[in-house]
């Protein structure tokens, strides 16, 4: 409460409620009037084989941000094939037939340079996608780089080879971070056995073959799966004639996919899950707590919540652990909506030492929130900052595409961002208390900690912890160890 | 490729916000948050560590061929500079509410006193405790609370304070820049916090990331006299030895008038800008004493140098080799940029497609020309790909390296690295602090606002000839540090 009593008095002393000071002199001049934040219009099209085009016209610069995204993601891998959706999607930048011509990665990466930028394959949950950015005068010829490599990618066996090679040493690289180990913990001890549990593992990885890459290829890369986004300099008639002559002719090979992923959720992990790394610089940190999903009515009043908690700098995760506590460089937290859950994600790192400590004042914030609701200061001021970020992705192309993507991949309509600032700040200190009331207690947090343990010292030894050194390590099984 | 988050509206590439900056961490960038990509080699051909040119600079410029015709229209740049030696740059962008406000201060890591690395960068952090007129953290209230964002960053020459705000807030704004530079305190228990934050900062970029010590030390093996062998991020008993004395000290000798431009890129109206520049920039006196400079010549390296350095937890191991680069200003230092951008920026790029791809001896490549403002290092760096040998990746490396310097460059693939840099400059001038950020290094570094649009001109005009030229000269016929980095007890 001390923190909250010296918040509100430097904003006392800021506005000069309290103390009279010379705006402009002693104290800060007052606002102009403010102008109002545009959304800009965004139109959505169909074509005849169900493909979805939307655009944004943005004419500042002679410059279009393309995005070709297919709605399925690694919430589609089989259970033990974690890993096989980011791989078709990194295969796409790989090669592709041009009718009887196979066009190598290396063509295909030099076309597009030659286009005047790198074209980027990436994955995440619903969405695979392709995306480049061209100055308007390669728009053209752009899309049908990337129309040709999402439709006909070749999925060469030696690329899938390669591919795999640098996933494994990635992962190799990610276990060395702690950072990385935590993370990928956490995601199997909040979601359990879900498709949303699963991390790509060394032995995942291995059982990819390239039947299932061509498989996975033909059943989600499909007209009616994918939405064209294109933003910049170039306006919806356009939109449409373009997606017209390069997309309109896809037919999918292979009957629609009727079954959806299984969401059974069962953690039996404990509370705390202690990861030993001998020899680490710091100790990382994740604290989870539940969330909703991405359709529920109140996910507005959920983001506001997390904005209070750990929505940026002066938020209250880094106003305690590191403006008062200095004990890390930042302490942030994040939220992971799926259709029917979701997470909040509390995150950082700091010496072992003060490990216990940190993870203490995590928790305690996190629960706090149920019985101390955000002050009218600290609330408007955390809905400005998120309206603030809406502002800032609105003000380029790249920002624009990427809230369309996000609307997409979440399966949610456009309309809704021009809702998105009323919304916001409508909500209220009550309905953030309630919303952590009803969801955020000591019972209801998982954690994990990954770092150098016996550094840590036995304040981190739980009753009831897992602990594991990292080469015990099995991110594909539910209890996370490797059977002896 | 690991799935990343879905991202919503709050968790706008949050991800990586734990994450080492770039190759060599040059700027540090702190105000937490400023998402950048992991380094990947490709990404920083050229970093914010750039530098403010120095009297020799005249003598460079004076052997440069005829400017090439410009590209693009030139920006509307408005410059004026006040009494007090303040200079103040400004591009009206009305397309979005928003206004970025920073101040460049001609001070950095090579400033740090004696005995006390990393103190700048300390510095830069405690510019944020509070004035004689407004609390700790005042900037946050300013910026965040009412949407916008702010942030900092400390390098080799430099130091930075960026803050974006809808653009009704820009007096206030403007105020509170010119606050902190006349009215700073600090006391003891902000110092004694502040420090803390410095030390996990230092923590997690150069002990936590698994190739956070091979980084930081490219500096002192870069460099064997300059003061830029001290990282800009400094050591932690350095940083535990400085004193509120330091502070004040390094405050009233760096932060002045004459000692900063001010760079406001966005949505303003001119005369208003210009009456609130005067209004709060103008009664700040600049102090009759000189600005302390570092004036230490770089020799030229007299010996090839190998060096092993174990850390613990390292996955794969791996290799940086450094070779002397030329100041900022220099008239080669575009052709490196091409170079660096051919060697490693992209997919296509020679070491990517050579050492990632084709032969898959490398997980990772980088190559970057760090140009400072009294010297420069040029870096190669490969991180083995698994149960591949150092050696081998060196002799490879070598090999594209010297076939880049020898053999014939395709015009085509100068097209592509031409069109690249291109496309990356304007997609970067598209936000205001983007534009702001061009803006207050082409001040700093090249001297000159107009030279954000030169630069660009100058990389167009780059012939395959001044690549292998400068590859041959900076590169294959220099002496140079080469460092294996793996997993051991440290010696």
């Amino acid at each position: 409460m001390i923190h909250h009593l010296a918040f509100s008095l430097a904003l006392t002393l800021l506005t000069g409620a309290a103390v009279a000071g010379t705006p402009g002199l002693d104290e800060p001049p007052a606002a102009q009037p403010a102008r109002a934040i545009v959304v800009p219009t965004m139109t959505e099209q169909r074509l005849a084989n169900g493909l979805t085009v939307a655009s944004s016209a943005r004419n500042d610069l002679p410059l279009v941000s393309i995005t070709l995204m297919v709605r399925a993601g690694p919430e589609q891998d089989p259970p033990d094939r974690a890993g096989l959706a980011a791989m078709t999607a990194a295969l796409l930048t790989k090669g592709f037939q041009r009718g009887s011509v196979n066009v190598s990665a290396t063509a295909l990466a030099q076309q597009a340079e030659a286009l005047g930028n790198t074209l980027d394959s990436s994955s995440g949950w619903r969405s695979s996608s392709l995306s480049m950015t061209v100055t308007t005068t390669h728009l053209s010829a752009a899309l049908g780089l990337m129309a040709q490599a999402l439709r006909q990618p070749s999925l060469a066996n030696d690329e899938l080879e390669r591919a795999r090679a640098q996933a494994l040493d990635g992962l190799r690289l990610a276990l060395g971070d702690p950072a990385e180990v935590a993370s990928q913990v956490m995601r199997r001890t909040f979601w359990g056995t879900s498709a949303f549990g699963a991390s790509p593992t060394a032995a995942s990885l291995a059982r990819i073959n390239r039947a299932d890459v061509q498989r996975f290829h033909a059943r989600f890369y499909r007209p009616e799966q994918t939405v064209l986004v294109l933003v910049g300099d170039v306006n919806a008639e356009n939109a449409l004639a373009l997606a017209n002559m390069l997309l309109a002719d896809w037919k999918p090979a292979a009957a629609a996919p009727s079954d959806a992923p299984v969401l059974t959720k069962a953690t039996a992990l404990p509370a705390l899950v202690r990861v030993d790394m001998p020899g680490s610089g710091q100790t990382a940190i994740v604290v989870a707590a539940p969330f909703v999903g991405s359709g529920a009515p109140d996910r507005r009043i959920g983001q506001v919540a997390n904005a209070v908690l750990g929505g940026g700098y002066s938020a209250r995760l880094n106003q305690k652990v590191r403006i008062e506590g200095g004990k890390s460089y930042g302490a942030f937290s994040q939220v992971e909506s799926q259709p029917d859950a979701g997470a909040l994600l509390a995150v950082t790192q700091t010496q072992h030492a003060t490990a216990a400590e940190v993870l203490a004042i995590l928790r305690g914030e996190i629960v706090r929130l149920a019985d101390a609701p955000p002050s009218a200061d600290e609330l408007s001021a955390r809905s400005a900052n998120l309206v603030g970020g809406l502002a800032r992705r609105l003000g380029s192309n790249g920002g624009v595409a990427a809230l369309m993507l996000g609307q997409y991949a979440q399966g949610r309509p456009l309309e809704e961002l021009r809702r998105y600032v009323a919304d916001i700040t409508a909500v209220t200190a009550a309905q953030v208390q309630a919303f952590a009331r009803a969801r955020w207690s000591a019972g209801t947090l998982r954690s994990v900690v990954a770092g150098d343990m016996s550094a840590a010292g036995p304040a981190l030894d739980e009753p009831g912890a897992l602990s594991l050194k990292l080469p015990a390590l099995d991110l594909s099984r539910p209890d996370l160890v490797t059977p002896q | 490729m690991i799935p990343v988050m879905a991202s919503e509206l709050t968790a706008l590439s949050r991800r990586h916000w734990l994450r080492w900056l770039a190759a060599g961490a040059l700027a540090v960038a702190d105000r937490a948050e400023a998402a950048k990509k992991r380094r990947t080699g490709a990404k920083k051909v050229s970093t914010k560590g750039k530098a403010k040119p120095k009297g020799k600079s005249a003598k460079h410029a004076a052997t440069v061929a005829p400017e090439p015709a410009p590209l693009l229209p030139p920006l509307p740049i408005r410059e004026r500079r006040l009494a007090n030696g303040l200079q103040q740059i400004s591009v009206v962008n009305p397309a979005s509410a928003a206004v970025s406000v920073q101040v460049w201060y001609r001070v950095g890591g090579k400033d740090d006193p004696a005995g006390r690395s990393g103190f700048a960068h300390l510095f830069e952090h405690l510019m944020f405790k509070g004035t004689k007129n407004t609390a700790p953290e005042s900037f946050d209230r300013l910026t965040e609370d009412v949407g916008g964002q702010n942030n900092a960053f400390t390098a080799e020459d430099m130091t930075v304070y960026q803050s974006e705000v809808p653009s009704n807030h820009l007096e206030r704004v403007l105020w509170a820049e010119a606050d902190r530079l006349a009215y700073l305190t600090v006391d003891d228990k902000n110092l004694a916090s502040e420090r803390l934050v410095v030390i996990e900062e230092l923590r997690q970029r150069v002990q936590a990331d698994p190739y956070g010590r091979l980084f930081d030390a490219l500096a002192e093996y870069s460099y064997s006299q300059h003061p830029y062998r001290r990282t800009v991020i400094g050591k932690q008993a350095d940083l535990e030895a400085a004193s509120l004395a330091d502070v004040r000290t390094f405050h009233s000798t760096y932060y002045r008038p004459d000692n900063a431009v001010l760079v406001v890129a966005g949505d303003f109206d001119p005369g208003q800008l210009d009456a609130w520049v005067d209004r709060h920039f103008a009664p700040l006196a600049a102090p009759a004493t000189p600005i302390p400079r570092v004036n230490v010549t770089e020799p030229l390296r007299s010996a090839d140098r190998r060096v092993v350095l174990n850390a613990p937890q390292v996955p794969l191991p791996a290799l940086a080799l450094l070779w002397q680069g030329p100041p900022a200003n220099h008239p080669d230092a575009p052709a490196l940029e091409v170079a660096a951008a051919l060697l490693a920026a992209g997919e296509s790029s020679r070491l990517n497609e050579a050492l990632v791809y084709r032969s898959q001896i490398a997980q990772s490549v980088g190559f970057s020309a760090d140009l400072h403002a009294d010297a420069g290092q040029i870096v190669a760096y490969a991180i083995a790909a698994s149960a591949r040998s150092l050696r081998l990746l060196e002799a490879a490396l070598f090999t594209e390296l010297q076939r880049l310097g020898h053999k014939a460059i395709a015009a085509a693939e100068m097209e592509r690295v031409r069109a690249r840099l291109l496309t990356g400059a304007l997609l970067a001038r598209q936000t205001p602090q983007g534009l702001a950020n061009a803006l207050g290094e082409a001040v700093v570094v090249y001297g000159d606002a107009r030279a954000a649009d030169r630069r660009l001109t100058r990389l167009q005009a780059v012939t395959a000839a001044d690549v292998q030229r400068v590859l041959t000269h900076y590169v294959l016929r220099a002496r140079r540090v080469s460092i294996d980095y793996q997993q051991g007890r440290a010696a």
